[in-house]
C-alpha cells in the first residue's frame, strides 16, 4: 500500500493512511505523507469486530492528519479491547 | 537410530516454521517463523503463563497482550536492515488539503481484498477462490499484479466478500469496518466532518508483486482518481 499512497500523492492528491503497530515502522522507510498507527494486532487495523465506538475513532484521528502539510505520522494511544473491555 | 526415525524429528525451527503457510498455516501467528528458537521458547513460556492466568480470571488481556508484543517484535526484525529493505525513499511527496475537510469528497481503498459477490476478481482465472487456496498460492500472489476491486458504498453487507492470503482476516469477516470502514466514513459525512464519502470504495490484495504495484498499477490508479473528478482525498487502509 505504500506505493499506493506515494503514487496517489504523486498525482496531486492529499492521502492518509492507517497502519498497525507491527508495520508502523513502514510510512518512515517509505516516506509516506501522512500514517495513524494503531496499537492493534495484525488483521484488526481499526479495532476489534463490533467495536465501533473505536472504530471511528482511529477513522476521525486518521482524518485530523489531513491538516497537516508536512509528513505526519502519530500513533493512535490506546490498546486494543475486545469484547470483555468494553 | 535408523534414517526413517531421523526423519521424523520435527525440529524447533520447523515447528516454528510451520506456522507460516505449513502444516499448522496460522496467519495470526506466522510472524513465529522469525523468531530464534530461544525468543520462542520465551513466547511460549509467556503465553502459557498467560493463558493459565486466564482460566482463573477469564480476562483474555494478557493472552492478547502477549501475542500482540510478539507480533511487533517479530516483524521488526523481518525488512531487515535499513539498507535490505527493497521499498525506501528518502522523500515524502505530499499534498495539502485544496479546501477544509469538511468540503472534501474522500474515496476509501484499502488492501484488505475486498470484493462484491458476483464480481469475484478470479486471481489466475479461478472462480470462487476460498481463503484457504489463497494462503495456500501466497507466493503466486506475490509475484503478480493486483487487480482493483469496485465496491458501492451502499453495499448490503451480506453481498460483501473478503478473501487475502497475507493475513487473519477472521476479525475482518466478522465486521468488515475493521478493514473496510465505508459505513464510518458515510456516518462522518452525513455528520459533515467530510464533504462526501465517494460512491465507489476500491480495494485489492496487498499481498501482490510490489515492483509491479510501484511501477505500472499504483500510478495508473492514481491517475484515475486524480483525473475521474470523484476524489479531494484518498483515505487508505493497508491490512
Amino acid at each position: 500500500m505504500g506505493h499506493v499512497q506515494r503514487a496517489i500523492e504523486e498525482a496531486g492528491l492529499p492521502t492518509v493512511s492507517i497502519y498497525v503497530r507491527a508495520f508502523g515502522h513502514i510510512p518512515e522507510l517509505m516516506g509516506l505523507s501522512r500514517s495513524l498507527i494503531t496499537r492493534h494486532p495484525m488483521g484488526r487495523t481499526l479495532g476489534a469486530p463490533g467495536d465501533g465506538k473505536r472504530q471511528r475513532a482511529v477513522v476521525e484521528a486518521a482524518l485530523a492528519l489531513l491538516d497537516s502539510s508536512s509528513q505526519t505520522i502519530v500513533e493512535f494511544d490506546e490498546t486494543y479491547r475486545t469484547g470483555s473491555d468494553r | 537410530m535408523a534414517d526413517d526415525e531421523t526423519d521424523d524429528i520435527e525440529t524447533i525451527e520447523d515447528l516454528r516454521k510451520s506456522f507460516w503457510y505449513g502444516s499448522r498455516s496460522n496467519l495470526s501467528f506466522k510472524y513465529l517463523k522469525d523468531l530464534s528458537d530461544a525468543e520462542f521458547g520465551d513466547f511460549l513460556d509467556e503465553l502459557l503463563t498467560e493463558v493459565s492466568s486466564m482460566i482463573d480470571s477469564g480476562d483474555p488481556t494478557g493472552v492478547i497482550d502477549t501475542a500482540y508484543r510478539w507480533q511487533i517484535q517479530a516483524y521488526a526484525g523481518h525488512l531487515g536492515g535499513p539498507n535490505d529493505f527493497p521499498h525506501r525513499f528518502d522523500d515524502v511527496p505530499i499534498n495539502p488539503l485544496p479546501k477544509p475537510l469538511s468540503e472534501c469528497r474522500v474515496t476509501l481503498l484499502t488492501s484488505s481484498g475486498h470484493f462484491v459477490e458476483g464480481d469475484d476478481p478470479k486471481p489466475f482465472g479461478v472462480e470462487s477462490m476460498t481463503q484457504a487456496e489463497a494462503e495456500a498460492r501466497i507466493g503466486e500472489f506475490l509475484k503478480e499484479a493486483p487487480s482493483l476491486s469496485s465496491i458501492p458504498i451502499d453495499i448490503d453487507p451480506a453481498d460483501l466478500r473478503v478473501r487475502h492470503g497475507g493475513y487473519p482476516t477472521d476479525a475482518v469477516r466478522a465486521d468488515h469496518q475493521v478493514g473496510f470502514p465505508i459505513g464510518h466514513l458515510a456516518d462522518l459525512a452525513a455528520d459533515g466532518v467530510i464533504g462526501a464519502l465517494n460512491p465507489t470504495a476500491y480495494s485489492f490484495v496487498g499481498a501482490a508483486s510490489q515492483v509491479r504495484l510501484k511501477r505500472k498499477v499504483a500510478p495508473e490508479w492514481a491517475d484515475r482518481l486524480s483525473s475521474d473528478g470523484t476524489t479531494d482525498v484518498v483515505f487508505l487502509v493497508p491490512l
